[in-house]
């Protein structure tokens, strides 16, 4: 532990942050200085009381009889103690799974509103490991070190202080090897926990280095090198061994500096204390109440100081989930749809009017460059339009602007005539069926993966749309067939069977707005001629747009756009779109004004943020 | 696997991992000797300036009392240095016993991988795995060690009392015992509820990686609320645990402090008469209560030491399951040489399942595939594709049929051999942590710089490689240089051929490329593949990449449905 002051100033700034978010938290503190209070006057009650009775029954030969008031008042000292440690250990424990609980509830909810977009990429990854580890972690700061922290802070100055009253030169002595204690932590601590730290993580990162070497014994034996992983693990660890007891022998110097200012504390008091009983200048009563009080003096500090490893990831885990929480919904968050009017009914105009990008410029934080700009795009009903370009040109974040994920920063969003912004999000995406470049499955079964779309959807509807995307051959090798667990601990399925349930997903869903991302970037040729085939007659009658690097899946294109890659804004085109006519498919209308507008900027320094990494 | 229930009793657990762990057990002797030590001194600071003061009171003069307050003094220097001795021998003993865990589920495991732990692909499961041998470490620093030093302290802090006042030992005894085995099974009863919380809690855990791994789909499907209920529903759950069960820690903490009570108090009340009669020294009245309170200071540790001993026998439980797992694949008594190469590939009428009761994978598959041909095996998950590379490379055996190398049975030669003569590039290409020439050489460690030169040339890896900044020596894997995908796979192609079998399986190896570049990387192996009269395999659910192979064989159900050249669709078979 680097110094305590040092970090209870930090703790307690994470205390008063996370008692802002939530409620319990302030009632909690308030408790654990309370029992904290109870338990510092027991031991001073406990003291005064054996004080009593043994310089009574000593010197002044007191009957066991005429002890008792004192004895039953000891025991009862001992009761309060013990109680008030029961007490606040179960409040501790009962407050800490629910302020950690409310904690996770906020975390999701306001990471959900954060939208997908923000939640792409490793954010989603690093994000859970906060919510699941790191909120466990938590726990232990929560319910472990900051009572034993806010004792640490308390009990000691309250018994210095009925020291100081009792008896003032054990209070000095005390006091002198108190104000050590910080000294030794800065001196040894300061030394120890950077090492320490680093070398925890080391030790956990044997650990991942003996899990590397496990994942990759399928490979050891396939070279028949499975002896040489064994040497491996068996040197790596004998290695680690001998660095981390180099580091445990600094680390260990701050408990052994406590151990070692209270056993001096204890011994030095005992010794004045003898010396003064012999001059008589000091009453037994007083000696042996303050001696039984000395050591308790640095009990919170010792016990504070072995928590404090153990909370350290979760001041952490706090930290991280405090600042997500502080984060505002930003620029390319998705439409607030809070004020939505529900009676707006999009379906209804949305057969006359279509669906329209106007000038649509999305910028994601961080980024100087916008990575669409100027985009205009107007898609009629029943209308089946292309939008082309390489990686990293935007397609795919203009899919996600329909799909309300990303709000465009300038521009607007027309869907049936009205504004995106002004329609519930919820009751805008019914109308959608969306494939994703990466489609994910939810852990269940592939029956429940495919519901997803469709949650009242019939075993009967769910075996044609496998039938009809191509998943029928895989089916039929599953025992289980459509309530094969999928995900983790289930089937591995491949990118393209992955793919394959999305389009099932899709078709399921039955709506009359139809989005598809790279829907087959993992499919093979004829896997895409025959799937291609089967879906003509269902995309036949439906609005459609496909972003892809070249015309995929869909037979009738009517448009193709085309949006400038990185390649082109760089070889300074003149900055307008280039814009290809329907050239694909039955050859449908011209362009016309639906260019898309500049490219300038978009291969700014740094590129686009590749919306296809980004939305993974 | 590790999953299956267990009922090896506890005792026969904590045996057999303290067998594997071969501690040294002068090490922990002497972690013992000095934690007693250490717990001794606290008892003796405590009793003997007790007595330093009560003697004082009297006024003997400094000589009398000069000799113990010295000795006082003593105890209280040493008592920090003891302790702190007493971790390190502690966390020696603990690290190397961890050494021994390790290499021991290394062994277990290297015979079952891949083949009989199915899914090992899901980091999951060895993550599980590795993170219960970590908690082992807990079984001496945590639980025996505490568990021997506060039961070997306690013995002679109540025979100090017992010296004094045999009555006063009696009642120290009684109340210690009272705290050491009260106070454990409170606390476990909060640790046997924290197991139920343990498995909800990985519930919890998936539902959340899905909700926010997941978000995208789950939001434009409109499944994000049903997911966020869920989640809340787990969360409410858990928190209700919590609770129920966040009495029996504080009662643990509280029942060893009023024990505490009962032994001050209680040598008192036997104390004070015993000294009114001279049956003892009144001025030894003062120590009884304050050895009791020193006697008491290692206590707590014991109910955490359950609590972690539950913990640290269910990772033991779920580790020894390993145990009960068979070894699918054991060299012959008497192997047969390698026949010579060239070879032909033969599988007739092959029957495979993992398991009894479970769905055959191969199913009366039957695959010739003469020397140095090139043949596509396809089909979709499922079909029987990877038990067919785990029946080439012996990593699964057959319940029925037959499996040959060069007209020899696969089950009448070392694993090895077969292993030299068929070269995999895997599904994952694992890259260890090393350098690029670590990776390269793998199985072939002695080749030489030509040979590697060549390897890399055929996989076309060679030009990437000159441009890296320390060439071979330049670290790849975990921590070393981010590879893209599609090197990977070159790596993995390069270092099969440097291992140089006669036959290359390719189970997979464009996996997550995408299609184009997959194919690219495909004919490329396939033409190099050809100049050196090399046997190639490729297993693959993609149908265009077996446009470059001599032939296509499809899978369905494990058996073969469709035999014929590359090119056209592939003929149907009877």
């Amino acid at each position: 532990m680097s110094t305590l002051a040092a970090e209870r100033r930090r703790g307690g700034l994470i205390d008063r942050r996370l008692a802002a978010r939530v409620a319990a938290t302030r009632r909690y503190l308030v408790f654990a200085v309370a029992v904290g209070l109870v338990a510092t006057v027991s031991v001073v009650a406990q003291a005064v009381l054996l004080g009593t009775v043994v310089s009574d029954a000593m010197l002044r030969h007191v009957r066991l009889g005429s002890l008792v008031p004192e004895l039953v008042g000891l025991a009862a000292a001992f009761a309060a103690r013990g109680l008030a440690v029961w007490a606040g250990e179960s409040f501790a424990q009962r407050t800490s799974a629910a302020v950690t609980s409310a904690l996770r509830r906020q975390l999701l909810r306001h990471a959900l509103a954060l939208g997908p977009t923000w939640l792409a990429g490793e954010q989603a990854g690093e994000l859970s490991l906060v919510a699941t580890r790191g909120i466990s972690a938590l726990d232990v700061y929560f319910g472990r070190y900051l009572p034993q922290a806010i004792l640490a802070g308390l009990a000691p100055l309250g018994l210095l202080g009925w020291v100081a009253w009792e008896d003032w030169p054990s209070f000095l002595i005390l006091l002198g090897l108190v104000a050590v204690v910080p000294l030794a932590m800065v001196r040894f601590g300061r030394a120890s926990a950077a090492r320490t730290r680093r070398q925890w993580r080391r030790l956990s990162s044997l650990s991942a280095r003996f899990l590397e070497l496990l994942r990759g014994l399928p490979t050891l034996r396939a070279f028949g090198q499975e002896a040489q992983g064994r040497r491996e693990v068996a040197a790596a660890t004998e290695g680690l061994r001998q660095t981390t007891l180099g580091t445990l022998r600094i680390a260990f110097l701050s408990a052994l500096a406590l151990e070692f200012v209270a056993g001096i504390g204890t011994g030095l008091v005992a010794m004045v204390l003898g010396l003064r009983l012999l001059g008589g200048t000091v009453s037994l009563y007083t000696a042996l109440a303050v001696l039984l009080v000395s050591p308790e003096v640095f009990l919170p500090l010792r016990r504070a100081g072995a928590e404090f490893h153990a909370s350290e990831e979760g001041q952490a885990a706090a930290e991280r989930i405090l600042s997500v929480l502080d984060a505002g919904i930003p620029a390319g968050g998705p439409p607030a749809g809070a004020g939505a009017t529900a009676g707006l009914r999009p379906a209804f105009r949305l057969r006359e009017e279509g669906i329209r990008i106007e000038g649509g410029r999305v910028t994601f934080p961080g980024r100087a460059a916008p990575v669409l700009d100027g985009l205009d795009l107007a898609l009629g009903s029943g209308e089946h339009v292309a939008l082309l370009g390489p990686s990293g040109s935007g397609k795919s974040t203009a899919v996600a602007v329909l799909l309300g994920f990303v709000r465009p920063d300038a521009g607007r969003v027309l869907v049936g005539g009205l504004d995106l912004q002004s329609i519930d999000p919820g009751a805008w995406r019914r109308l959608l069926a969306w494939v994703p470049q990466r489609p994910q499955l939810v852990h269940g079964t592939l029956a429940d993966n495919l519901r997803l779309a469709r949650p009242d959807a019939s075993d009967n509807a769910l075996e044609e749309v496998a039938e009809l995307t191509g998943l029928a051959p895989m089916l039929r090798g599953l025992p289980q067939r459509l309530d094969t667990p999928v995900g983790e601990g289930g089937l591995t399925l491949s990118a393209g069977e992955r793919q394959r349930v999305a389009i099932a997903r899709a078709v399921l869903r039955d709506a009359p707005v139809v989005l598809l991302d790279e829907p087959v970037a993992h499919l093979d040729r004829f896997s895409e001629q025959r799937l291609r085939a089967s879906l003509d007659g269902w995309l036949e009658q439906r609005t459609v747009l496909v972003a892809a690097h070249r015309a995929e899946l869909v037979g009738r294109i009517d448009r193709s756009l085309e949006l400038p890659g990185r390649e082109a804004a760089e070889a300074g085109t003149d900055g307008s779109a280039a814009a290809l006519g329907g050239a694909a498919g039955n050859g449908g209308a011209a362009l016309g004004g639906e260019t898309l507008g500049a490219a300038t900027g978009l291969g700014g320094p740094g590129g686009p943020l590749g919306v296809g990494g980004g939305l993974r | 696997m590790t999953d299956r229930p267990d009922h090896l009793a506890t005792r026969v657990v904590v045996r057999r991992l303290v067998q594997v762990a071969s501690p040294s057990w002068a090490r922990l002797a002497g972690a013992v000797g000095l934690g007693v030590a250490g717990a001794m001194a606290t008892v003796g600071i405590l009793a003997g300036s007790g007595y330093v003061v009560d003697r004082a009171a009297f006024r003997p003069g400094l000589g009398a009392i000069a000799g113990l307050l010295a000795a006082v003094e003593v105890l209280a220097f040493l008592r920090g240095p003891l302790r702190y001795a007493e971790r390190l021998v502690a966390h020696d003993a603990a690290f190397r016993s961890l050494a021994h865990w390790r290499v021991w589920l290394y062994d277990r495991l290297e015979p079952l991988a891949p083949a009989a732990l199915r899914d090992w692909r899901s980091g999951d499961l060895l993550a599980r795995v590795t993170g219960d041998v970590d908690t082992l470490q807990d079984l001496f620093l945590r639980c025996l060690l505490p568990v021997v030093v506060t039961a070997a302290a306690s013995v002679l802090a109540v025979a100090l009392s017992a010296a004094l006042l045999p009555a006063a030992g009696a009642v120290l005894a009684v109340c210690l015992a009272v705290a050491l085995v009260v106070a454990p099974a409170l606390a476990v009863r909060g640790g046997a509820a924290r197991g139920a919380e343990a498995a909800l809690r990985g519930e919890l855990s998936a539902e959340v990686v899905d909700l926010l791994r997941a978000a995208p789909d789950l939001v434009a499907y409109g499944g994000d609320a049903r997911v966020l209920a869920r989640v809340e529903a787990l969360d409410q759950e858990l928190t209700r645990l919590a609770r129920r069960r966040s009495w029996s820690f504080g009662a643990a903490a509280a029942v060893v402090t009023a024990c505490l009570g009962a032994a001050v108090v209680g040598t008192l009340a036997v104390g004070i008469p015993a000294a009114g009669h001279h049956q003892m020294g009144a001025v030894l009245l003062g120590v009884l209560p304050l050895a009791a309170v020193g006697a008491f200071e290692t206590v707590p540790a014991v109910a955490l030491a359950a609590v972690r001993a539950s913990d640290v026998v269910a990772a033991g439980r779920r580790l020894l399951a390993i145990d009960a797992v068979p070894v699918p694949v054991t060299d012959p008594g008497r192997p047969e040489p390698l026949p010579g190469a060239p070879f032909d590939v033969e599988v007739a009428d092959a029957h495979l399942r993992y398991g009894p009761g479970l769905p055959f994978a191969l199913d009366g598959l039957s695959l010739r595939v003469p020397a140095a041909q090139q043949v596509a095996v396809i089909g979709s998950s499922g079909a029987g594709k990877s038990s067919l590379v785990h029946t080439l490379l012996r990593f699964w055996p057959l319940q029925a049929g037959s499996a040959s190398l060069g007209g020899m049975d696969l089950s009448r030669l070392r694993q090895r051999d077969v292993r030299r003569a068929i070269s995999l590039v895997d599904q994952d290409a694992h890259l260890f942590g090393g350098t690029m020439r670590a990776n390269l050489t793998l199985g072939r460690p002695d080749a030489s710089d030509a040979e590697i030169a060549d390897a890399l040339r055929r996989a076309q890896l060679d030009e990437w490689v000159a441009t890296l900044p320390d060439g071979l020596g330049t670290p790849v894997g975990e921590g070393g240089l981010q590879v893209s995908g599609g090197q990977r796979r070159r790596i993995a192609i390069a270092r099969a051929l440097l291992a140089g079998g006669s036959v290359l399986v390719l189970d997979e190896p464009t996996a997550g490329l995408d299609a184009s570049s997959g194919q690219r990387l495909v004919e490329e192996v396939s033409r190099s593949a050809r100049g050196s009269g090399t046997g190639v395999l490729l297993v693959t659910h993609r149908e265009s990449e077996a446009v470059g192979m001599d032939r296509v064989v499809e899978l369905e159900g494990g058996r073969v449905v469709a035999d014929g050249p590359a090119g056209a669709a592939p003929a149907a078979t009877g």
